[in-house]
């Protein structure tokens, strides 16, 4: 209980190297201010996210999993962040059903040049997720 | 029905135009029946054709590189669908003899309306709507919607999607969504704790068999994640965290390509629900992205396409 009340939102991001990494990066070189609960995963490509990683995430004792790429149509690949649309969008409807709030799966589209939106986004992120409280659902007694 | 297959099967062997005929045989057991492979034309008299041929043979069929002839219901055509969009069977490879399917009767279920086990029951018959058992000289008479498998009961379409013969005979009349989507209906009414401790209890039982993905017809995969030590995604032990995420990944690989056949949920020695989890699924993806697997063969597989507009909400 001590430890709820401590508690702060641990939040794992996977960005794309090629918008939402280096969007990231802009928001760091511009100096702006953003919650620091988010650890940062850089993949190739949105399109390379497996459900796997996210719901690895959230077994891991994060309590979101924040998936942002390039705006559709931006992908460096072409036609990555099309498919990691369907896909994740699938996965966080499908999530929802087995019991995993709504909260827990993030997705954003974040450009290499969008540096505040970065922080806005992650700003937005820690709100959703802090009155849902810790993640957990893979803990025995939990 | 079984003489319109038998001539037909015997033809395809005959000419030579497939090597081999997978179908249905009567089994060793009362009210069951298990999967036959043909290859003499003298023996397409073991071909049988009835309620208890519940078995989805599109299994076999990635794992046969000579061309065949496969006995499917409207289900199973869907898998064999699905495995011709994967590029994991050719077309021309299969002969597909389809039967429109009149629904299969589950035995557990009669057993329970019966009362007695599966030896003590004489006969179950079907006349229109209505499922006959006979069973120690008395006879019951219950409403077909009563006896079926539940996957059966919420089919979309019991008549093959892609097939070179058609055999027909019997209509599908004792569907009922209502009693079929009974258990994700329930589940949907919980809160998502709820939800959640259900499943953790369910997913306690499982022993990690794999039955689940072996019988599976779209689970062709060599090498399964679940089988991966470098990285070792999930612990190969049975505990229930693992036991629910092997699931749960299990169900996203098959979206799009799972046809709700209920194999799965068969398969499982511990009557875990499974196919509250991926009929779920096929409906997630029919509802929002109108795909229903295996419907059309010329269509590139689900997972693998997308459309320019589609879905943006849950992105910020």
């Amino acid at each position: 209980m001590e430890d709820d009340l401590k508690w702060q939102p641990r939040v794992v991001g996977l960005l794309c190297k090629w918008c939402s990494y280096a969007g990231a990066d802009l928001t760091g070189t511009s100096r702006k201010k953003y919650p620091d609960n988010l650890t940062i995963l850089k993949v190739p490509c949105s399109g390379r996210i497996d459900p796997l990683l996210v719901l690895k995430g959230l077994m891991m004792g994060f309590d979101a999993v924040l998936i942002s790429g390039c705006h559709p149509g931006d992908c460096h690949y072409q036609t990555g962040n099309y498919r990691a649309r369907r896909r994740i969008t699938l996965v966080k409807r499908f999530l929802d059903y087995m019991g995993i709030p709504d909260q827990r799966i993030q997705a954003s589209w974040v450009s290499a040049s969008e540096g505040a939106k970065f922080a806005q986004v992650v700003t937005d992120v820690i709100a959703d997720v802090k009155p849902i409280g810790p993640n957990k659902l893979f803990k025995e007694e939990g | 029905m079984e003489t319109e297959l038998r001539i037909e099967a015997r033809n395809l062997l005959e000419k030579g135009t497939v090597k081999s005929i997978i179908g249905f045989t009567k089994g060793s057991l009362k009210f069951t029946t298990t999967p036959l492979f043909i290859r003499n034309p003298d023996d397409v008299h073991k071909l049988v054709v009835n309620r208890f041929i519940k078995n989805n043979l599109a299994k076999y069929l990635a794992e046969v590189k000579e061309c065949v002839g496969i006995v499917v219901k409207g289900c199973d055509s869907r898998s064999v669908v699905s495995l011709i969009q994967d590029k994991q069977i050719n077309r021309d490879n299969v002969v597909i003899l389809g039967i429109a399917c009149p629904g299969m009767i589950d035995v557990f279920k009669v057993e329970q309306l019966a009362g007695c086990d599966r030896d003590l029951i004489d006969d179950i018959s079907v006349s229109d709507n209505v499922a006959i058992i006979d069973f120690g000289g008395r006879r019951k008479e219950v409403e077909l919607s009563q006896v079926l498998y539940d996957s059966c009961l919420d089919c979309k379409c019991p008549v093959p999607t892609e097939y070179d013969l058609l055999v027909s005979g019997l209509s599908h009349i004792g569907r009922n969504e209502d009693v079929g989507k009974a258990k994700i209906q329930e589940l949907k009414r919980m809160l998502p704790e709820q939800r959640w401790t259900f499943w953790k209890e369910q997913f306690r039982h499982c022993i990690r068999c794999y039955a689940c993905r072996q019988i599976c017809p779209v689970c062709y995969c060599e090498r399964c994640f679940i089988e991966s030590s470098e990285p070792r995604w999930l612990s190969p032990m049975a505990q229930w965290q693992h036991n629910l995420g092997f699931q749960i990944i299990r169900t996203i690989h098959v979206a799009g390509r799972c046809t709700d056949c209920g194999e799965c949920e068969r398969a499982c020695p511990q009557n875990i629900p499974l196919r509250s989890m991926v009929g779920e699924m096929s409906d997630l993806v029919f509802k929002m992205f109108n795909y229903q697997a295996g419907s059309d063969k010329n269509a590139p597989s689900f997972m693998a396409a997308y459309e320019v507009t589609e879905a943006e909400e849950i992105f910020r």
